[in-house]
């Protein structure tokens, strides 16, 4: 009986202690979390960038590259329109291409309020998993310079954070590797 | 007999001054030999009294006035044991003095080029961030791609320092780095660390968030 008491103590404290080596404190956490809002914001870039009629397609290309290496590779991102009750899902570049097709002359995309609706939340498998919701307003113009179409749309991207690790220069070098998962639409309105 | 006596006297005046004369000359001699000795066994006490000097530290001369020293006392070459075995105690000291000038030097040289890379860079990305063109930021790119060894030169971002720990984001190339700064039109970071190889082209990049 002591035997059992005392490998049940030792697989206790060894657990307990495997545990607490995977909590982040305050401060990691807060670093992580800041991180995957500013790949959000800066998605929000390269949306605005591609969308642009202004910008040169090798630029858009490039761009739509960057973009694409934020995304998991199956994820997907839903468009939405005034005009439909069907939400239609793209992969990332099948996304930029359609937004880079849109019929207007000038294009007008902004992203606010972007903030977590779901914290990161460790996973057993230790990616931490959250959600993250935007608003995004977009106006299409034509050649007068007359507003076409507006509206905004409230969307959430679940964003997946992992530890991993690569070797540079000689030496490994852990990092946190921030993907977004796909970007659902919630709703969309004329405001 | 008159004649004689003058000759007589002419001959031992002839005889007194050729002896004097060959006296004085070589008393001469013997002075400047005299003197010649004194002067070695000076030098020698000189050099002996300079060069321990120098070993001990017990100078306030410089790197440049010691080798100046060491050089006066081997153009002497006053062929003296003790002072042979001082100067190549002397010499070996000085040279280890000139290596630790050059490292210092060399040291203070690489932190200037560091210092003076830091600047270039970090403001070549706040113009990059602020330029009022794609043009003119990719002029700006190109120009800050020079400093690397390739458009591939792994750059690491620090986004937390905990204890001696970095928390890095997704390494990325200085050519992404750059069109990312120019693409967001914001320069979070500073330079952390550089390194550089043989040619002095920036191999590796690390910046931390400001």
């Amino acid at each position: 009986m002591k035997k059992i008491i005392a490998t049940l103590a030792f697989v206790l404290c060894f657990a307990g202690a495997a545990l607490a080596q995977d909590e982040l404190s305050f401060e990691r956490k807060q670093a992580i979390d800041s991180l995957a809002l500013e790949k959000v914001r800066d998605l929000s870039k390269y949306i605005k960038i591609a969308g642009s009629k202004e910008t040169p397609f090798s630029e858009a290309n490039r761009v739509i590259d960057r973009a694409e290496e934020l995304f998991m590779s199956d994820a997907e991102i839903g468009v939405s329109s005034l005009s439909s009750n069907q939400i239609t899902y793209y992969r990332v570049r099948k996304y930029f291409e359609h937004l880079m097709r849109l019929n207007y002359d000038r294009v007008e995309i902004e992203w606010y309020n972007i903030e977590y609706v779901s914290d990161l939340q460790r996973q057993p498998d230790g990616t931490y998993v959250g959600v993250i919701t935007i608003f995004q307003t977009f106006r299409g113009y034509n050649a007068e310079g007359n507003l076409e179409y507006k509206d905004t749309t409230k969307k959430d991207i679940t964003v997946y954070v992992k530890r991993k690790e690569t070797q540079i220069g000689g030496r490994t070098i852990g990092f946190w590797d921030v993907l977004l998962g796909d970007m659902r639409v919630k709703e969309t309105s004329n405001r | 007999m008159k004649n004689r006596i003058t000759t007589v006297i002419m001959v031992l005046l002839a005889v007194f001054v050729t002896l004097g004369g060959a006296t004085s000359c070589k008393s001469k001699k013997r002075l400047a030999k005299e003197a010649a000795e004194a002067e070695y066994k000076s030098r020698v006490e000189q050099a002996t009294k300079d060069l321990n000097a120098i070993l001990d530290d017990e100078t306030l001369w410089t790197l440049e006035e010691k080798e100046a020293r060491v050089q006066t006392i081997k153009d002497w070459n006053l062929q003296n044991a003790e002072v042979d075995d001082l100067l190549f105690q002397v010499e070996k000291k000085l040279a280890r003095e000139r290596a630790q000038r050059e490292e210092e030097e060399r040291n203070k040289n690489e932190q200037q080029q560091t210092q003076s890379a830091n600047v270039t860079i970090e403001s070549n990305f706040n113009s990059i961030a602020r330029a009022g063109s794609v043009s003119q930021a990719n002029r700006v790119i190109n120009e800050t791609l020079s400093l690397f060894e390739s458009p591939n030169v792994p750059v690491l971002i620090i986004i937390k320092q905990n204890q001696g720990f970095n928390d890095y984001d997704r390494p990325t190339t200085i050519e992404n780095y750059l069109n990312y700064v120019k693409d967001q039109k914001k320069a979070t970071e500073k330079v952390f660390e550089i390194k550089y190889n043989a040619n002095g082209k920036i191999n590796e990049l690390e910046l931390i968030k400001k």
